[in-house]
């Protein structure tokens, strides 16, 4: 094939080499800056799995939805970042320990990581005696923030606040194991008897309990995602801020917010179903954390904010380019092996078969090309390979058409007579003879397909025919129109994906259009 | 061979076009019912309703969409006949989803259809062959070749992205910028609010063309500067063509101004192929903009045919797809002869 190709460059009168086509070519400014960008998109669906910074599939929630992207925080100056906001949430260093009430029954440990296979964590243990007396808080209070028992341990860590704005959203995750002895661990109901509990604690020092852990409890470690309420974020960020409303200076004297974790026993452990556990039990609970991580959601995610279901932008921008390369180049493909042997047989053969193979092109141009693809991805599944096959069914007449008249025009030169004459096959004839020669002005037009067959992928996309798991630029737009995303003022999930088709198909335009100045001899005459 | 050979030669090859087109489109819709054994009427009705009915009251039910329960060959030759009695008699058939005759349906559509598709026409046209004179005169320029940058970018452009940032811009940005002042609707065709205002004002009329004008302008622009690339380039392409014959030499020889040149001998000449290209347009403006008609919710023929699709509506698409194509063969008949009586140098072969 190589052979045939370059053989065409000999043949043409007007180029001796390849290095003259490109010599011409480099002429034309924006040939090259086609080529360029043809270049940047490559490298883009090639390196996808490197440059996507999440997991790219439309449904992946990774944050809020129509989060703006992080960029936009230049016109905002007291933007709240979307980042982890806890120092050290692997808790290398030993964060601070407290007790309340007795420490007699409590003990804590910090074991710091040593290598990567084994992590760091705080141990909270509670160890019981039958008969030792806990201050229990008589009657219990429904709803308080502090635990049943005023004996308890904890420990804290304090993160700094510096914007001038609530989080959006705040999700605390913590990884914990629990590990019983005695009778916490044979007692069925031995889980009831403690539990563990995170607090926010002002710097005005007002407690806020956001999490308490309930039963089965497990040695193995479990991690749990707590998406703080609206009024959890109130009591923890409010006294940090002024009043958005009347402008009021913030009523706590420092940015700086204690998250606290304890470890206390319940009101069941005083009284429950009739008995005392308290003079009961004997044994120890041991809370061990590996994770605490606070994540703040201000109004921005990601490079390029996030969609309607709360996906990264960004990810599915570039991993979209792999879906528009691979169905416009493939199809393109498929349609020109069609559209060239159609177009030589009924070139070169003329007659019946030309009769024939031309009125089959003629009804493919009378029928509707867009609802045709429509009707067929719908019958046939919208899968990638599917869309490939629709597009490439009326893709090809165009290249079959011009290739008949290169043919026809070629067919009864001297070199065609004269290879006749000496024996040589159709066959042969047609692939080393009237092939290289019709070669050149068959390139600008497969540059030119690809364009169409990008636009058509995105448009189909667009309504919904395209493979569900898959990001597509063009679904990335159906997201955002369907979602009603600009009218929420999110111009980011609309104008990003339709730059990038654009864009794309800018670069084989204006390649394909060089190609056209350069190789078409009609057009290079002038 | 005289015109009157060609044009009956042409009718027959028209008729045999039909004729392909009427069974290409019993197969493409039968398809489900062929390969998977989908009949339509399964989808409407539960397989709990069909015990209930007797084969009698089922038979009625699939009859009323062309079909017959469970076919065999016979069946198929059967419903193929009905199926090419209809199509030949206007007779289309009940919209699976609103019981209403398809054909009703679709002229409901139309007149906004061809009011979108012919208006943004007529602009991209006009603009195209404005813009194409004028760079033509002078290939290779700042101007022809900035112009040319332009029209490769409109090729290269997906419409409905555009129209979705003419919506932004124009329908959700402006209006709030500028407290309602410029503002233009974010979708429909009209304005069901004013109906009132319309039923009631002695002016009625004037004020239904307004809000439909006012709901057009955004869906024509963008299909506008859709369309605008490929008239631009074809009619610049041209004229550079014709200006290098040797009757343009003539004419320069002769003494004429520039002006007079480009006007008089090229444009007309350059216009000649033009009139064709812009005969099939006409042809193909039945087909809509489905895109574009999707983005902007105007309640045309290219978003019916998208939502009858997805709602398995197949007597609806069908109809739209028999019409489209015909009208397209109509319009490459017409084209073919328009050309012929323009321009006396062609032979009719």
């Amino acid at each position: 094939m190589s052979e045939t190709r370059r053989g065409s460059w000999k043949d043409s009168n007007w180029y001796v080499s390849m290095s003259g086509f490109f010599r011409e070519y480099r002429k034309h400014r924006i040939g090259v800056f086609g080529i360029i960008l043809m270049f940047f998109f490559l490298v883009m669906a090639v390196g996808a799995p490197w440059i996507a910074t999440n997991d790219p599939s439309p449904g992946a929630t990774i944050a809020p939805t129509f989060m703006a992207p992080v960029w936009m925080q230049v016109f905002d100056p007291n933007a709240v970042v979307s980042k982890e906001y806890m120092t050290d949430p692997y808790l290398a260093d030993a964060p601070v320990f407290e007790y309340r009430g007795s420490p007699d029954e409590f003990s804590y440990a910090h074991h710091a990581s040593t290598g990567s296979s084994d992590p760091s964590y705080v141990n909270l243990t509670w160890t019981h005696e039958a008969y030792h007396p806990l201050d229990f808080v008589v009657p219990p209070i429904p709803l308080s923030d502090m635990p049943d028992c005023r004996d308890f341990v904890f420990f804290n860590k304090t993160l700094e606040w510096t914007p001038e704005k609530m989080p959006n959203d705040v999700n605390i995750t913590i990884e914990f194991s629990m590990t019983t002895t005695g009778n916490f661990s044979t007692n069925e109901n031995g889980g009831l008897m403690f539990k563990l509990y995170i607090w926010l604690i002002d710097s005005s020092g007002n407690w806020k309990m956001v999490y308490k852990s309930f039963p089965p409890y497990s040695s193995v470690t479990q991690s749990r995602n707590i998406d703080l309420s609206w009024f959890d974020i109130l009591a923890g960020w409010g006294g940090m801020v002024p009043d958005p409303v009347t402008g009021a200076q913030p009523e706590d004297p420092t940015d700086l917010l204690t998250i606290g974790v304890g470890l206390a026993p319940t009101k069941e452990f005083r009284y429950f179903g009739g008995e005392f556990p308290w003079r009961t039990y004997n044994g120890s609970v041991t809370a061990k954390v590996s994770k605490l991580s606070v994540f703040c959601y201000g109004n921005y995610y990601g490079l390029l904010g996030t969609t309607d279901k709360g996906a990264d932008a960004w990810s599915q921008l570039i991993y979209g380019s792999r879906v528009s390369l691979t169905i416009g180049v493939l199809a393109t493909a498929l349609s020109t092996v069609v559209g060239v042997i159609v177009g030589l047989v009924a070139g070169y053969f003329g007659g019946k078969v030309d009769e024939v193979l031309m009125r089959v092109v003629d009804f493919l141009l009378v029928i509707p090309g867009l609802p045709l693809m429509m009707v067929l991805a719908a019958f046939l599944g919208p899968t990638v390979e599917n869309i490939i096959i629709v597009i490439a069914i009326l893709g090809w007449t165009g290249t079959s058409r011009l290739i008949r008249s290169q043919v026809m025009a070629e067919k009864n030169k001297a070199y065609v007579e004269s290879a006749r004459a000496i024996g040589a096959s159709d066959t042969y004839i047609i692939f080393r003879h009237v092939l290289p020669n019709v070669t050149p002005i068959l390139f600008a037009n497969i540059t030119l397909g690809v364009v169409g067959a990008i636009l058509s992928e995105s448009g189909l996309a667009f309504l919904g025919l395209t493979d569900p798991s898959k990001p597509s630029w063009g679904r990335m737009l159906a997201d955002a129109q369907g979602s009603g995303g600009f009218s929420n003022g999110a111009w980011w999930v609309v104008v990003f994906p339709g730059l990038m088709i654009t864009s794309l198909s800018l670069a084989f335009t204006f390649v394909g259009h060089t190609l056209d100045q350069v190789l078409n001899p009609r057009l290079r005459e002038r | 061979m005289g015109l009157r050979e060609y044009v009956i030669r042409r009718s027959i090859y028209m008729f045999l076009l039909i004729v392909a087109v009427v069974c290409f489109n019993f197969f493409l819709f039968r398809l489900p019912t062929l390969v998977l054994g989908v009949s339509p009427v399964d989808l409407m009705i539960s397989e709990e309703m069909r015990r209930n009915l007797t084969r009698d009251m089922l038979e009625q039910l699939y009859f009323r969409f062309g079909l017959v329960p469970d076919p065999d060959i016979f069946d198929w030759i059967y419903m193929f006949w009905r199926y090419l009695v209809n199509m030949f008699t206007g007779n289309f058939g009940l919209s699976f989803i609103s019981g209403q005759p398809v054909i009703d349906e679709i002229m409901g559509r139309l007149p906004n259809t061809l009011l979108l598709m012919g208006t943004s026409s007529l602009v991209a046209i006009m603009l195209g062959i404005w813009t194409g004179v004028k760079v033509a005169a002078d290939p290779g320029s700042r101007k022809d070749v900035s112009a040319v940058t332009v029209a490769l970018f409109i090729y290269a452009l997906p419409i409905f992205w555009f129209g979705m940032m003419l919506l932004m811009i124009f329908a959700v940005y402006l209006p709030s910028v500028t407290g309602g002042l410029i503002s233009f609707p974010l979708y429909g065709t009209i304005d069901t609010e004013l109906w009132p205002t319309i039923k009631d004002s002695p002016f009625g009329g004037l004020i239904m063309a307004g809000d439909i004008l006012h709901h057009l302008f955004l869906p024509m622009i963008a299909l506008g500067v859709g369309g605008y690339g490929g008239y631009f380039l074809y009619m610049r392409n041209n004229l550079i063509d014709v200006m290098t014959e040797d009757y343009i030499l003539t004419a320069r020889a002769k003494g004429l101004d520039e002006n007079q040149v480009l006007y008089k001998h090229g444009l007309k000449n350059a216009l000649l192929p033009m009139v064709t290209v812009i005969a099939l347009t006409f042809g193909f403006l039945i087909n809509g903009a489905t895109l574009t008609e999707t983005v902007f919710t105007w309640y045309g023929l290219g978003r019916y045919i998208f939502t009858s699709l997805f709602q398995l509506d197949y007597p609806v698409v069908q109809a739209i797809f028999m019409i489209i194509a015909i009208t397209a063969i109509l319009a490459n008949f017409v084209a073919d002869l328009l050309y012929g009586v323009l321009d006396p140098r062609i032979k009719y072969a």
